[in-house]
């Protein structure tokens, strides 16, 4: 029984590996393949993991299996945002086929001030105000 | 947090009276412990709110898992098919999060879910920038992510 | 376990592993090399897993928990890197 289920485990988490290594082959711009491999391959990671939890069944596997996938849990979206941001503000090109960017209009890249289109809402501030602020967000980055 | 805390040490406490160091008898010792703090916390204000918070968890992972393998479809199937029927780009999400904390764990999961990527928060932390694999129609899109928040704010306030 | 599995598994992530080292070669730009990194450590993090299952010792996992952690870091000291160094086209 439990052979069965560790096999399947180990399948799945296998396939969704080699997706997204197939993924990060095909893609055609950055964003678009780090889709593929920080789900895919954080999750198929998961999925070997408890494989060998189940395998073993014994507490100190299990809570350093359990360890292992909190770890990727938490970190691969942590990984991936940083990597996107830093590489969308470096200027890696997107792919021809993206249909919106609403970040590039709102991104001021001499400030580096983020805008979200919202300001206009806050009652109060004028626009000298703003541009002190945008000042001070500078050594932020 | 703190009740969850206690719940570890009352099963702890359990474990170590009954002198059975098993995996099945700390569960035991857990539900245990659950059951006497569901009772306690109308006494106690320090952990009130503790029993309802549990099965939230639970359903907000449930719902999260189910829309992790739906999205990893959806994904998988454009990158295993030669055409492309993606459209990605980049999209801005208005968050009803408030605080850095609350901040992080959205754009965490939204990250987690294939198929959106959390770029980067606005400077008044009123907007998170996404990018989106599937923008056919945004509006749907925007639906989803604000129901996964609301879950998620749900389990953390 | 049945030895099958284990070869179908061993086999599905080495090739899992050659394409990820095909676009770290190729990327055509620093951050595509970034990632395709991290892809290559959470393959060889599975695959350590499967080889702890293979051999049935369970102190590999040990490893996994530091790969896992330093490729976390690699990835975050990368970003740093990228964003002092300001717009590029490489």
């Amino acid at each position: 029984m439990t052979e069965i289920l560790v096999s399947a485990l180990l399948l799945i988490g296998a396939a969704l590996m080699l997706l997204a290594a197939i993924g990060i082959i095909r893609l055609p711009d950055l964003p678009t393949r780090m889709h593929a491999t920080t789900k895919s391959g954080a999750l198929g990671t998961a999925l070997i993991m408890i494989a060998v939890a189940f395998y073993f069944a014994e507490v100190a596997v299990v809570t350093r299996a359990l360890a292992v996938i909190a770890f990727i849990i938490v970190t691969a979206p942590v990984a991936a945002h940083v990597i996107g941001r830093a590489s969308y503000f470096v200027g890696v090109p997107l792919w021809e086929g993206t249909i919106k960017d609403d970040l590039k209009t709102s991104y001021d890249p001499e400030t580096h001030y983020l805008r979200s289109g919202f300001e206009e809402d806050v009652p109060k501030k004028p626009a000298a105000s703003k541009k002190t602020t945008a000042a001070k967000a500078k050594p932020k980055r | 947090m703190i009740g969850f805390f206690w719940n570890i040490l009352l099963a702890l406490a359990w474990v170590a009276l009954t002198g059975n160091f098993g995996g099945l008898n700390f569960t035991f010792g857990f539900a245990l412990g659950y059951a006497v703090l569901a009772i306690a916390q109308t006494q106690l204000p320090a952990i009130r709110g503790y029993a309802q918070r549990i099965p939230r968890v639970l359903r907000f992972m449930g719902f999260f898992i189910l829309e992790l393998v739906k999205a990893n479809l959806k994904v998988a199937f454009d990158i295993l098919t030669p055409p492309w029927h993606m459209q990605p780009g980049v999209i801005a999400y208005p968050l009803s999060a408030k605080t850095e904390f609350e901040i992080t764990m959205v754009a965490n999961f939204i990250s987690l879910t294939p198929g959106t990527l959390s770029l980067d928060v606005s400077n008044d932390n009123r907007v998170l920038f996404i990018h989106a694999m599937f923008l056919q129609d945004e509006k749907k899109l925007l639906a989803e992510l604000n129901e996964v928040e609301r879950r998620l704010l749900e389990v953390l306030r | 376990m049945s030895a099958y599995v284990i070869n179908l598994v061993y086999l599905m992530l080495s090739v899992a592993l050659l394409l990820g080292f095909i676009r770290l070669a190729k990327g055509p730009s620093l951050p595509d090399r970034v990632v395709a990194l991290e892809l290559v450590a959470s393959i060889v993090a599975g695959m350590v897993g499967v080889h702890a299952i293979y051999t049935g010792v369970s102190s590999f996992l040990d490893v996994a928990i530091v790969l896992a952690l330093t490729a976390f870091l690699a990835a975050i000291g990368f970003a740093r890197f990228l964003e002092r160094g300001g717009p590029r086209d490489d």
